[in-house]
């Protein structure tokens, strides 16, 4: 440990970010272990770099000339002399080949033997969601704005809010310092338009944070939040493991400190520290929750397709209709021209018409045998799906659907709603799989599903994941 | 000969043919839709002349080629014209309450030149009217739209679109906001003109920004030589205006070195209301851009606190953002000899 004579008293600040967990703890070969071992080289060479190495110094063997020298024999990685040297260590397993084991082990047992800083720990699982963008269940939120609304002449263009990626944090601070102790990491997207929170709670600001290892590298008390770039969502992930479920109601005791109910401290301060005065804003849930982030920022993202899905999606992506300067006639350029906007450039277009040719064809040859019928069906599907599942995708994961009508009578449907429900089941349906609204697609186009009489949110125009459906359109809750 | 280059070959000549392909089909629409022959086709369209049979033949052959492309046209010209064409569609739901929609196409024309993809919205009409009878009050409701965030449609819909039939939220709503008690009817117009309005301003906003950095010169990552600026620490910025900033990981730009020593210059979020300045003495700048263009309020802070002159260097003249690095150059040229 770094400091270990150091007093430390009960304060409510954050958690510090050179906070160092010791790196014998076996977690952290597990966290370190879902990286790839380019990752891995990549993270040590960003912790090497000369802007960053005073945040993650290596450890070097004039810093403790004091140790005994057998100590030093018996570790398979002796301690470098310089930081230069450490980075041709790596250098070196960059250019041989190997496992990603001895990356972890050079890191945990050579150069960081002294502890993983809680920010490296950050970096780690970052980089990892950077590399696996479904690998977390993220749910969208809508940042609503609560209290007096602006005068109708006021400037309307002003709607977003903004953020500010420190001043937020220190209000988020302010919020939960006196309920929880936190680490916060921000980091940008390297391939997606968003900004990442990662929160690391632990229990109370008055509890020893050295006394578990254990507890500082508990996934379940990471709290990620994404927020997209310029529009009113934002994205959670409350990551829960079944441990936390099952303690979460044991005893009185238990509630301060279950990461559950710290993650729900967390969660309330996050639109109070976005509120500013007179504007203050309220998180709303959007019924919409899946593993890809990317599904979600085209679902409630900064784009145009927030609002235009399914039979509409035609719209979003204008796949009708080209630029009023085009010269030829709409019905002769195909959607994927129209789509690529012309000044863009032409060399990724020969792939996609090829791939999304591809499949297409062996389905209508194998199952149809008139040719007539299969046209007409793919015209349907096309005018009831769009360009939702095919051309531009947002897969959902999970699609869970709660169906008001009762089974048999189609007609009194909508009067018996009105009665008391005891008599009248309810029908759940839950699909999953890894892009249901594609999956759908495929049904259709196959004849499995008739797309004509398909309902509106087997054509993902809901945009939702969750629903409850009545007489085939999707029943809004009261805005309360 | 090497299989790599080969295939960079067949690549590049496919890629050369598709280009051609696409060049000749521009130009034989725009030759089908040229005034000449559309002229000469309602010429001959009109008296069957009744010697030339081979010749009649071919303009029946080619008739409706010419008249799709001269009513393509004519969609055309009015989109260009008017910005703000109206178009029918059918909801394909068979459990939709009410078929027809009524679309709306905004048509948005870039600084250089291009046009935009197109902005939709979709209304439909809700209440009584659907009953068939025409004397219910015709009112609408935004279905779907393809508007960015950037433009609150849910605020100009509670504004310019109030629904006399909502009686659930309307006393809640009724006591937050007085205004809307006296005048509580459509008004379709409005709506569409404000929400054209956000749009255009939105894409001027962007367009200058776009204009600042041009001027500046823009080195885009991977694609521009990286040797001129090797010795270059500076780090990449992302562009949010780019031409792939809105579909995956857009391109990684940085401002040029120039006579200015601005180092970064960018809008702080995709609205591009406000922009952020960098100098290279670790000046850090940001200034707001008005509805109407101009360089509203400055804000310039370096080591040694506000720097007041180059704020009012930024909002003073005639304010355009768009003239605004020529200010910067001309209060430059005097200060320099002291520095």
């Amino acid at each position: 440990m770094a400091r270990p004579k150091s007093i430390r008293a009960p304060t409510t600040a954050s958690l510090p970010s050179n906070l160092r967990i010791p790196s014998s703890t076996p977690s952290l070969v597990k966290s370190f272990g879902k990286l790839t071992r380019q990752a891995l080289l990549d993270l040590a060479f960003q912790w090497l770099d000369d802007r960053s190495i005073q945040a993650f110094p290596p450890y070097l063997q004039e810093n403790e000339d004091q140790k005994e020298e057998e100590d030093e024999e018996l570790s398979p990685y002796p301690a470098e002399r310089t930081v230069n040297d450490v980075r041709n260590a790596y250098q070196e397993l960059q250019l041989r080949k190997g496992g990603k084991r001895e990356v972890i082990d050079r890191i945990l047992e050579g150069d960081w033997r002294h502890g993983i800083t809680l920010r490296q720990l950050a970096m780690v699982d970052l980089r990892y969601i950077d590399d696996h963008s479904s690998s977390l269940r993220w749910t969208a939120l809508e940042l609503a704005r609560i209290g007096n609304q602006p005068p109708p002449d006021a400037d309307l263009s002003a709607c977003v809010p903004r953020v500010h990626a420190s001043t937020f944090l220190n209000s988020l601070q302010q919020q939960i310092a006196p309920l929880v102790k936190a680490h916060y990491y921000l980091s940008r997207s390297t391939s997606l338009p968003l900004t990442f929170l990662r929160i690391f709670v632990t229990n109370s600001p008055y509890e020893h944070p050295r006394q578990a290892a254990e507890l500082l590298t508990d996934a379940s008390r990471v709290i990620y939040v994404a927020f997209p770039d310029s529009c009113p969502y934002l994205y959670t992930s409350i990551a829960s493991s079944p441990g936390s479920k099952a303690s979460a109601s044991t005893s009185p005791h238990a509630v301060a400190t279950d990461p559950r109910s710290l993650q729900r401290l967390v969660r309330d301060a996050l639109p109070k520290a976005l509120s500013l005065p007179h504007q203050r804003y309220n998180l709303k849930a959007t019924s919409l929750t899946a593993k890809s982030l990317q599904a979600l920022l085209s679902l409630r993202g900064p784009g145009r397709s927030n609002h235009s899905n399914g039979a509409f999606s035609i719209f979003a992506d204008a796949a009708l209709e080209g630029s009023p300067l085009d010269p030829r006639p709409s019905d002769t350029v195909t959607p994927e021209e129209h789509m690529n906007h012309p000044s863009h450039h032409k060399e990724n277009q020969p792939t996609d018409s090829e791939t999304s040719k591809a499949p297409k064809r062996p389905l209508t040859n194998t199952t149809t045998t008139d040719p007539h019928t299969a046209k007409k069906r793919t015209l349907t599907v096309q005018s009831r799906f769009g360009t939702s599942g095919s051309l531009s995708s947002a897969p959902l994961d999970r699609l869970d659907i709660r169906l008001l009508d009762s089974p048999h009578t189609s007609t009194t449907s909508t009067t018996s709603t009105s009665e008391p429900t005891t008599n009248t089941p309810t029908l759940s349906l839950t699909f999953t799989g890894t892009d249901i609204i594609s999956g759908f697609r495929k049904l259709a186009d196959l004849g499995i599903v008739d797309a004509k009489k398909m309902p509106s949110w087997m054509t993902g125009e809901e945009a939702v994941s969750v629903a409850v459906i009545r007489g085939g359109n999707r029943v809004v809750k009261g805005t309360g | 000969m090497d299989p790599d280059d080969l295939d960079t070959e067949i690549s590049s000549i496919r890629a050369e043919i598709r280009t051609l392909h696409h060049r000749r089909r521009i130009l034989t629409s725009s030759l089908l839709s040229s005034r000449p022959l559309q002229r000469l086709s309602k010429t001959h369209s009109l008296p069957p002349p009744a010697n030339q049979s081979h010749r009649q033949q071919e303009w029946t052959d080619i008739s409706p080629l010419l008249q799709s492309s001269a009513s393509h046209a004519q969609t055309n010209h009015h989109r260009i014209a008017f910005s703000t064409t109206t178009f029918p569609f059918t909801d394909p739901s068979p459990n939709a309450e009410g078929k027809s929609l009524l679309g709306i196409r905004i048509d948005i024309c870039a600084r250089d030149g291009r046009y935009m993809k197109p902005y939709y919205v979709l209304l439909r009409r809700v209440g009584r009217s659907q009953g068939g009878d025409g004397g219910g009050k015709k009112e609408v409701k935004v279905l779907r739209h393809t508007i960015p965030s950037v433009v609150d449609m849910a605020r100009l819909e509670r504004v310019y679109l109030p629904l006399e039939s909502t009686a659930e939220d309307g006393e809640e709503e009724e006591q937050l906001k007085p205004w809307k008690r006296k005048s509580r009817n459509q008004d379709l117009k409005s709506f569409v003109r404000e929400v054209r309005k956000g749009l255009v301003v939105w894409h001027l906003r962007c367009d200058a920004v776009r204009y600042l950095r041009e001027t500046l010169g823009v080195v885009t990552r991977g694609v521009d030589d990286d040797a001129l600026y090797e010795d270059d620490e500076r780090p990449w910025e992302r562009d949010i205006l780019g031409p792939t900033a809105n579909t995956d990981g857009a391109g990684e730009t940085r401002i040029a070195k120039n006579k200015f020593g601005i180092v970064s210059l960018g809008p702080t979020s995709l609205e591009a209301v406000y922009v952020r300045l960098e100098w290279e003495d670790g000046r850090v700048g940001r200034f707001k851009i008005s509805n109407t263009g101009v360089v509203e309020r400055a804000v310039v802070i370096g080591d040694a606190g506000r720097d007041k002159l180059t704020e009012g260097i930024l909002t003073g003249g005639d304010g355009r953002v768009e003239t605004l690095l020529q200010r910067l150059e001309k209060s430059t040229v005097p200060a320099s000899p002291e520095v």
